[in-house]
């Protein structure tokens, strides 16, 4: 901890940041995202198993990105956010500082992006035993029963786009919800607007996400929504051998094809 | 009362299926008239939100067709295409969306014939499976059950 906040002191007056986005102690002693404006308040960051939130989301905030010189604490999550912005060339306009600490306590202050993806392809987080559970869950339901199970679990969704504010990967600056001439996803919770806005979202970020799972622990209405984009990564990875979040210089699976592409429906 | 028939959508690109269909009709070959056509430049065109629309305006059936693997007018549109397809039929069957209601097909200029066979064929398909409902028999009870405690706390 002493170390984290000794490195991000010296970061500051050194003059290499003028943001540090990172993690404190929040009053109910819960790790919450922070930005430490300058070298006085590097005190408050810590790094705990509880650091859980994907910073890397906070890259595409005008406010954030007007500080021009980024610190950035970096979870695992974040850094494979991160390999996967910039494969999709996000960072062009500012300049950023990646640190993390790794299973020995040590931090580590990456020099460029290629220090990332070497820590992220070393440390990859595959598919927790959770996921693989509930999806196993899933894949063994007929037809009928999975159809039940998520028009329930959509019928609960209020749209207030938390998932699409918590993901990093949701940078457009204008989304399809809020094209409205035509109005493509009705705005108001109901049936058919509710799976449209959860099958464009999983489609939008097939073979995009990262998997770090914001998007379900953020929905107030408890939808496991992660779960379809872990899904769609599951599914991209075994159809093409594409992974998210890999490598800096990946090519996103939809954008990118081979000729001999297999599948077993096309008549 | 009369016998159900299907609305079926079809979703084809301008080069070859447009064509396919034209030239089925040329030939005077007979198929069901259950199918609208839509034409679009190229498969790589045809957005996943727009079969989903198809559906909610009271598609029962749907067929997206276009150039055959490596004919495409564009090059590449269809292999695109292809890959988007493959993605979005396995997030639908995830879902457990009825995925036999999308037929996927290759429809060159030249197969007015295989054409005619694919609609006949896929509104058979549709008339054994009746009228498309599944979007309007969604149960709120979860909402009404979460919205029924938030007002009595």
């Amino acid at each position: 901890m002493k170390q984290l906040q000794n490195k991000v002191t010296e970061l500051f007056e050194n003059g290499t940041i003028n943001l540090m986005i990172g993690f404190k102690n929040a009053l109910n002693n819960q790790a919450v995202p922070c930005f430490i404006e300058n070298a006085s308040e590097a005190g408050q960051l810590i790094y705990t198993p509880d650091c859980k939130n994907n910073l890397s989301v906070y890259l595409h905030k005008a406010e954030v990105k007007q500080a021009k010189k980024i610190g950035i604490f970096g979870n695992i999550a974040t850094l494979r956010a991160l390999v996967q912005l910039t494969s999709e060339n996000q960072f062009w306009d500012i300049e950023k500082t990646v640190l993390t600490v790794n299973d020995k306590d040590e931090v580590i202050v990456f020099a460029n992006m290629e220090e990332v993806e070497a820590y992220v392809q070393a440390n990859f987080p595959e598919f927790t035993e959770e996921e693989k559970k509930l999806l196993e869950q899933l894949e063994a339901m007929t037809r009928e029963e999975r159809w039940k199970f998520w028009t329930d679990q959509f019928s609960a969704c209020i749209k207030c786009y938390a998932c699409r504010a918590v993901c990093p990967m949701c940078y457009c600056p204008q989304c399809t919800v809020e094209c409205n001439q035509p109005q493509w996803i009705k705005t108001s919770s109901e049936t058919t607007g509710n799976l449209e806005w959860h099958t464009m979202r999983a489609m939008h970020l097939a073979g995009r996400c990262i998997n770090c799972g914001e998007c379900g622990r953020v929905c107030p209405a408890g939808i496991p929504v992660h779960l379809l984009t872990v899904k769609m990564n599951q599914d991209l990875f075994k159809e093409f051998g594409t992974k998210s979040g890999f490598s800096t210089k990946g090519d996103y699976a939809l954008n990118t094809f081979k000729a001999e592409d297999k599948e077993g429906f096309i008549k | 009362m009369s016998e159900f028939e299907p609305k079926i959508v079809a979703f084809v690109c301008n080069w070859c299926t447009y064509a396919g269909a034209d030239l089925a009709g040329t030939s005077r070959t007979k198929y069901a008239s259950n199918v609208r056509i839509v034409r679009f430049p190229c498969t790589g065109r045809i957005d996943f939100m727009l079969l989903m629309k198809a559906f909610e305006n009271g598609a029962d059936g749907i067929i997206v067709s276009g150039c055959h693997p490596n004919d495409c007018h564009y090059t590449s549109g269809n292999f695109h295409a292809r890959r988007r397809w493959i993605t979005f039929r396995s997030l639908l069957d995830f879902i457990g969306f009825d995925t036999d209601r999308i037929t996927f097909s290759w429809v060159s200029a030249a197969e007015g014939k295989k054409w005619a066979e694919l609609v006949n064929e896929v509104t058979d398909k549709i008339k054994a499976k009746g009228p498309f409902t599944d979007l309007g028999n969604l149960d709120y009870s979860q909402l009404k059950q979460q919205y029924d405690e938030a007002i009595t706390k």
